[in-house]
């Protein structure tokens, strides 16, 4: 296929966190709103003036400080990111807005905020954490609107005077959902026989739009969707299509790894993808926007810490249909080292996956950055796909969900 | 001596044998040293052998 | 060097090691002086008849042979040892009041157990009234239900087990293992969920109650162990919020209105009405057993510590959490043991010749697995005050019946299962983990801190550089003793130990107390 216009624009963006997009922001006189979890309602950190910036940290190498602080044990991404901040790699930010979701990225914002890795030079800086309601239900929704009151739009609002109206959450909705049609719309492509777009290059477009300024680049994303629908697909077939679950994936490398054997990646559900990340907020006139912002991330919402067993189920239910719709033959469930949630949560998804569902399933932990482990994570996806093959040879397509 | 005279005696000394007996096997923890090498492995080896339905 | 030097001359034997060799059990009991010996061994004796009436039921033994964990109630005497070693006087009468009790509290849990199980005693009409609480949870809200049972089927098959024998759940990690849980998580609850796969659990109950209490381990693990209970015995399952971050205000109503949920769940599964006068009777109890644990501590700030240690932990997560003002009988208990803890106050009762450190014990514990807290007494003179887990409430709850209570009492009840043990430390921000341990550093007089790194549990590894510096910038000797709690084929007993010895030897320059248990042949012991 011929390359994507803004492809190469988009990977040089995310080779850094703290992007030019973020410093073109920020001359434009914007307040930017760092935050580290999905379950943050994001349009309330792009309301009036504000932008929201999901942090990251391209390019890891060396955790060693952050090791320190928080030891070996620590998923991953959490000492990824505690390093990048005491690096200074995100002073960028203006506020840091953290749940106490899973514990380790609660952990890790507190380390930040101890070590006064961020702010410095800014008196108006905070740090405010939450709490994420744990069950899907009304109780759950009104802890969230209660707790986006109190750690975002208060604070946003007496600290920079961000306008956190109604009429301001309504609009940043509208733009949010701008964002979230145009990557939907793209991510369908995936559903094609012959898709015209890899998964890699759609990972690449998701992850844009968590960590860079969505104003700045939504006409390139609109651009792009254009562009693809007139693009040519390769003449190719590919060896087994494959859904990815599990922990966030903030190093296209590792989508890009499994697509170098032979597979596609047809869906994305993972913490930061596109499903359910980017599905739209519909908002009616009767409620306040607010609330039916937090209902949305309540019951859209697919985060393992979600305990009540219509969510457990639920979870596993909703892979299987986007694995369905999406037409995968199999799924990796994914997990960041040493994190709990997908830990156990890959254990019973991949078991439900299997024996419900009647997927073929490849559990498989790796590290923040894939490049620490290349050899290790091909040869395992590498026997996944010609398992898959092996499957579709011997007729396995009786038992198993293949094409 | 009537029974009921032996009565207390008896009594007494069964109470001494009782503690004599216990107190050695208190005090050189014989109950322990039985339990855990001749009790424990025979109920391991039984759990290994009982089938179960390992399952998620 | 040392800050109380014992007057009392030691009675009986005075070099503990010589009790240890390397097999199971220990090589003989302890000789303490005539009238302790014969205490210890009246106290042996009490244990073994509370053994006994449990294993004379034929649907005891049933189960004896059919759950792997039952094996481990071998070593109950074994325990009891571990936990009085080189005890004389009150301390030795405090430790025998309070586990005695706990001994008794687990048998009965089992002995329930058994008796509604559906492979051993299956007694439907006692299952039908019984409610699964999570083992990692209070239970607060079972206080209103007098008529029925609340069933932690954890605690003796996981919990209690691995104060027995260290090894009780390597079985089940494995298992938990083999099935794809990773080795970095948490034992406790991967040990759980293998008990679960292994179809090890007793199964019984009307319905369960599962709380997202300790760790996110727990909380996911509980997903997995609920799906067994649902489909396979048709048992449906609670999830009880606790949110995470329990000291804020606006959570509070959060965790009061799930509190109320799960009642109505109750209700529902079980038919039975909640009672708001029995609800009142316990919540009196819960505020005795407060005022209780803080007199205590008081006493514990004083050069004379008289409560402590494992027991004083276990003692009170029995007392708080597990029961949780529901039996008075625990009531007469703390009466017992408050006597003699006065008593050994008044009377200035030591454990070891000298006193050198005040110590406040953090981090999550596996101290009932090796017993180090004694350990420390008596090897190093070092007094540990008290640890995280028994530092719970402080603050009384409402115990009269109005209207304005009855409201009340979820909020309560929701602040009782935040405040769990442990989890009212390791979550709920840096606050309450690292500050209020400065904090208690201060009001209990402590020059040393004891920190257990629980290297799975991320609440409090993920504080690990912070605890270094401020310990650094306060001026407190902080001892990183390094394990992982449940699995000591990663950090055997002597590993652990030796983290202490060097910390003692290398940086404080300290010779023993009693060189012969600085190291100990136990790495094989039960």
């Amino acid at each position: 296929m011929r390359d994507l216009m803004y492809l190469n624009y988009f990977e040089n963006l995310l080779q850094e966190a703290n992007n030019e997009l973020i410093g073109q922001a920020k001359k434009d006189g914007k307040i930017c709103v760092a935050y580290v979890c999905e379950n943050t309602p994001e349009p309330l950190m792009n309301l009036g003036n504000a932008f929201g910036i999901r942090l990251h940290a391209p390019n890891t190498g060396s955790m060693d400080i952050a090791t320190y602080y928080m030891t070996s044990f620590l998923c991953e991404t959490t000492r990824a990111l505690l390093e990048r901040a005491i690096e200074g790699g995100f002073n960028f930010a203006d506020c840091v807005i953290a749940p106490d979701g899973c514990t380790m990225i609660n952990r890790c914002v507190e380390n930040m905020e101890l070590l006064g890795t961020m702010g410095k030079g800014n008196e108006k800086f905070f740090h405010e954490y939450m709490e994420i309601p744990l069950k899907a239900d009304d109780n759950g929704v009104e802890l969230l609107i209660l707790q986006c009151k109190n750690h975002i739009l208060k604070p946003l609002h007496e600290k920079y005077g961000i306008d956190v109206s109604d009429a301001a959450i309504r609009k940043a909705v509208e733009e949010h959902n701008r964002v979230c049609r145009v990557i939907t719309e793209i991510g369908k492509f995936r559903k094609e026989e012959k898709p015209r777009i890899t998964g890699y290059e759609f990972h690449i477009l998701t992850l844009a739009t968590y960590v860079m300024p969505q104003y700045l680049i939504i006409d390139k994303l609109e651009d792009t969707l254009e562009e693809i629908k007139t693009r040519e697909p390769d003449d190719k077939k590919y060896r087994a299509r494959l859904a990815v679950v599990g922990s966030e994936v903030d190093d296209s490398g590792f989508i890009k790894l499994i697509e170098e054997t032979g597979a596609y990646v047809c869906a994305d559900r993972f913490c930061f993808g596109s499903l359910p990340g980017r599905m739209e907020i519909e908002l009616n006139d009767e409620e306040d926007a607010l609330t039916q912002v937090c209902r949305h991330y309540v019951y859209h919402g697919e985060c393992p810490r979600m305990f009540n067993m219509e969510k457990v189920y639920g979870r596993k239910a909703y892979v299987n249909d986007i694995a369905t719709e999406y037409g995968a033959d199999g799924i990796i469930y994914e997990q960041i080292k040493f994190c709990d949630p997908w830990a156990y949560e890959k254990l019973l998804g991949s078991t439900m996956l299997r024996e419900d569902y009647n997927f073929p399933v490849l559990a498989v932990d790796r590290p923040y950055n894939i490049s620490s482990s290349v050899g290790q994570m091909r040869t395992r996806v590498q026997a996944f796909v010609e398992s898959i093959e092996i499957k579709k040879i011997q007729g396995g397509a009786k038992k198993w969900r293949l094409r | 001596m009537s029974k009921f005279k032996k009565l207390p005696l008896m009594m007494l000394g069964g109470g001494a044998s009782f503690f004599a007996v216990t107190f050695i096997i208190y005090f050189f923890n014989l109950d322990m040293k039985f339990l855990s090498s001749c009790v424990e492995p025979i109920l391991l080896w039984n759990y290994d052998r009982i089938p179960r339905k390992q399952y998620i | 060097m040392a800050f109380a030097v014992n007057d009392k001359k030691r009675v009986g034997e005075k070099q503990l090691g010589v009790l240890f060799n390397e097999g199971k059990v220990r090589r003989r009991r302890e000789w303490r002086g005539i009238k302790d010996t014969l205490y210890d061994y009246g106290r042996w004796l009490y244990l073994l008849s509370i053994l006994a009436r449990v294993i004379i039921k034929p649907r005891n033994v049933k189960a004896m042979f059919r759950y792997r964990w039952f094996a481990n109630y071998l070593a109950v005497p074994h325990m009891m040892d571990k936990f009085t070693m080189g005890l004389r006087d009150e301390p030795l009468r405090i430790v025998h009041t309070a586990m005695d009790f706990v001994v008794k509290d687990v048998a009965t849990c089992i002995d329930n157990s058994i008796k509604g199980d559906r492979r051993t005693g299956n007694n439907v009409k006692y299952s039908d009234k019984c409610v699964l609480w999570d083992e990692n949870a209070m239970t607060a809200a079972m206080m209103g239900f007098p008529t029925l049972n609340c069933i932690l089927r954890e605690v003796p098959t996981m919990f209690s087990a691995n104060l027995l024998n260290q090894h009780s759940g390597l079985h089940y990690l494995d298992v938990a293992q083999q099935f794809g849980i990773p080795g970095d998580v948490c034992p406790m609850p991967e040990a759980e969920l293998g008990v679960s796969i292994d179809d090890d659990f007793p199964v019984l109950g009307k319905c369960a109650v599962q709380v997202n209490t300790t760790c996110d381990g727990s909380l996911m693990g509980n997903g997995l162990i609920a799906k067994r209970l649902e489909r396979e015995y048709g048992i449906p399952t609670f999830q009880l919020v606790a949110p995470m971050r329990h000291t804020e205000e606006d959570v509070q109503k959060y965790a009061a209105n799930d509190i109320k949920k799960a009642i109505a769940f109750i209700e529902e599964q079980t038919g039975e009405k909640w009672d708001w006068t029995h609800y009142f009777e316990c919540a009196k109890r819960v505020n005795q057993t407060t005022r209780n644990r803080v007199a205590w501590l008081e006493i514990n700030s004083t050069p004379y510590p008289q409560f402590i240690g494992a027991t004083f932990s276990l003692y009170n997560d029995t007392n708080y959490m597990g029961n949780c003002g529901r039996f008075p009988i625990f009531a007469e208990i703390d009466k017992k043991i408050m006597k003699y803890v006065t008593h050994g106050y008044k009377n200035k009762t030591m454990m070891a010749p000298e006193y050198r450190h005040r110590c406040i014990v953090w981090g999550v514990q596996p101290q009932y697995i090796i017993d180090m807290l004694n350990w420390m007494v008596h090897c190093w003179g070092v007094v540990p005050l008290t640890d995280m887990l028994s530092m719970v409430i402080s603050e009384e709850i409402a115990e009269e019946d109005t209207p304005e209570n009855r409201e009340q009492a979820y909020y309560d009840m929701a602040w009782l299962t935040m405040n769990m043990i442990m989890r009212n430390h390791t979550h709920g921000g840096y606050k309450v983990l690292v500050d209020e341990l400065w904090e208690y550093c201060e009001k209990m007089n402590a020059d040393m801190v004891m920190m257990w790194e629980h290297m799975s549990c991320k609440a409090l590894t993920g504080m690990h550089g912070q605890f270094e510096e401020q310990a650094r910038e306060r001026g407190i000797n902080l001892v990183w003793v390094c394990h992982d709690l449940a699995d000591p084929r990663v950090f055997p007993r002597q590993a652990i130990r030796d983290q202490f010895n060097q910390y003692m030897r290398t940086v404080m320059r300290e010779e023993p107390l009693d060189p012969t248990i600085e190291v100990l042949p136990d790495n094989n012991a039960w």
